[in-house]
């Protein structure tokens, strides 16, 4: 097998400068996802609002049952249209043609990231020893500062290896944004391999350029568990 | 000071209350008994809003209250007037001892960091925890844990403090150092109300014992009558099957 060296060395570059794409595609649609997830984690935590609660668990049973690249296709393909349509119907003076891919790409992940943390955050809840919720309804705290100082806390810490994974799959799962022809790790490979076929090579400096970005979140995930998590690492007397 | 009269409480058919009345001066030390499932822990419960009773009212100093439609405000007000002891302690895991005790003051009472400090270690000290301010729950022996919770309950000063059976958790060895807080607390003229199975504790401690089953009160009075002429055949046939070997005067 002949690999073009210097090829790839050059790809290998521009997979790496495109690592900020991917960066920003993960943590971005986290971070929109979180109050959602949150929202639906304690709605369904919650044993009084049954009907909300079986509108949010469909939505969950919906993305979760459903390939990503199957969302993205069909938002991609329907979105847009849709979008138009409204603008066209109220007279407003957008152009949603115009709009960068990128966020399209961010709604999806976003979209799917709720369903998914949602999860992680009601089983994270439910880890929660009960019984401290009441102990500090009676040392006088309210209901939202038990939630802040008591058991989001706890829940965090129990979340995280979750947390870890869910965080390492959506920044995989971001690869396929190169369908919505946003230029990330890989479709910035793709790309610079089509002009002469030279995919081996490109697949190779994707694959290493992963391999270093997911490897650099799984550190920091090792790192953060250990820090929120110290009181339970504490050594038995 | 505090009086809760015809307490009714329902899950589901099971009626868990039946009218209960229960009175509570200043200074008095209550303990209810009974066998599992009387209703002692949901009374008490019941008295801080931890369970909703069905019906019953409540006055507690100038809080004149219906228990089952007390507004979110008032359950707020009431709570911080009185300090709940768990069976299971129910520590904050991610707070340490110190933290724990400075919980109730500083984010429930908007105390003073530095003073709520001082109160902290005070209450931690007169449980005999003096060295264990910085320790987590998880270091910490199930009866350390209990005095913890019970330093928790005397920090914010409350009006009475509830203990849900307090030692029912403990290993047997574990049980002396909890129980000797508690009689600490009654010989400095703290006002509680004591759930428990500790029959010759109970009968130490208490000014007034009340004796529970099918969620009604069987018989009350002061410790000497219960445990030593007890008129109701319920009483007696309890206290026979819990303290064999001690001669009654029946």
């Amino acid at each position: 097998m002949d690999l073009d060296y210097k090829f790839l060395v050059q790809t290998f570059y521009l997979v790496l400068g495109a690592i900020p794409t991917t960066l920003k595609l993960t943590f971005v649609s986290l971070l929109a996802a979180t109050p959602f997830a949150f929202a639906i984690a304690m709605v369904r935590r919650q044993s009084g609002r049954r009907i909300l609660s079986q509108i949010v668990k469909a939505y969950v049973t919906f993305m979760r049952g459903t390939p990503i690249v199957l969302q993205i296709l069909m938002i991609y393909s329907v979105l847009p249209s849709v979008l138009n349509a409204v603008a066209l119907a109220w007279n407003l003076p957008i152009n949603v043609f115009d709009w960068d891919p990128v966020l399209y790409a961010y709604i999806v992940f976003t979209l799917n990231t709720i369903a998914l943390l949602s999860e992680v955050f009601r089983s994270a809840l439910g880890s929660v020893v009960q019984g401290q919720m009441e102990a500090a309804l009676c040392a006088g705290l309210t209901r939202v500062q038990a939630y802040i100082h008591i058991i989001l806390p706890q829940a965090l810490v129990s979340a995280m290896p979750n947390l870890c994974n869910l965080t390492i799959n959506l920044l995989k799962g971001t690869s396929l944004a190169f369908l919505m022809t946003v230029k990330d790790m890989t479709a910035v490979a793709k790309v610079a391999a089509s002009y002469g076929y030279n995919y081996i090579e490109a697949y190779m400096d994707v694959l290493v350029g992963y391999v270093i970005v997911c490897s650099i979140v799984q550190v920091l995930f090792h790192f953060a568990e250990r820090h929120v998590g110290r009181y339970r690492l504490v050594r038995q007397k | 000071m505090l009086k809760i009269r015809n307490v009714h409480k329902r899950y589901h058919e099971n009626e868990i209350l039946k009218g209960v009345d229960v009175t509570v001066d200043k200074g008095d030390v209550v303990t209810i008994l009974g066998p599992s499932g009387s209703g002692k822990t949901t009374l008490l419960r019941c008295m801080n809003f931890l369970e909703r009773a069905d019906e019953g009212s409540m006055d507690f100093d100038e809080y004149h209250v219906k228990l089952h439609d007390a507004s979110s405000h008032d359950v707020g007000k009431i709570r911080k007037k009185t300090a709940f002891v768990f069976q299971n302690y129910n520590l904050f895991q991610n707070k340490t001892a110190l933290e724990n005790v400075m919980v109730g003051l500083v984010i429930g009472r908007g105390m003073d960091k530095s003073k709520a400090q001082e109160i902290g270690m005070k209450a931690l000290d007169k449980v005999g925890l003096a060295d264990r301010y910085r320790y987590y729950p998880a270091q910490l022996s199930g009866g350390q844990q209990q005095r913890v919770g019970i330093a928790r309950a005397i920090a914010v000063e409350p009006d009475v403090i509830l203990f849900d059976e307090p030692t029912s958790a403990l290993d047997p060895e574990l049980v002396g150092e909890v129980l000797n807080v508690i009689k600490q607390l009654a010989k400095e003229g703290k006002t509680m109300v004591i759930v428990t199975h500790e029959m010759k504790f109970a009968a130490d401690v208490a000014t007034h014992v009340i004796f529970m089953a099918d969620g009604k009160i069987v018989e009350e009075g002061d410790p000497k009558t219960i445990f030593l002429c007890p008129k109701e055949e319920r009483t007696k046939t309890f206290l026979r099957r819990i303290l064999p070997g001690v001669e009654y005067n029946i």
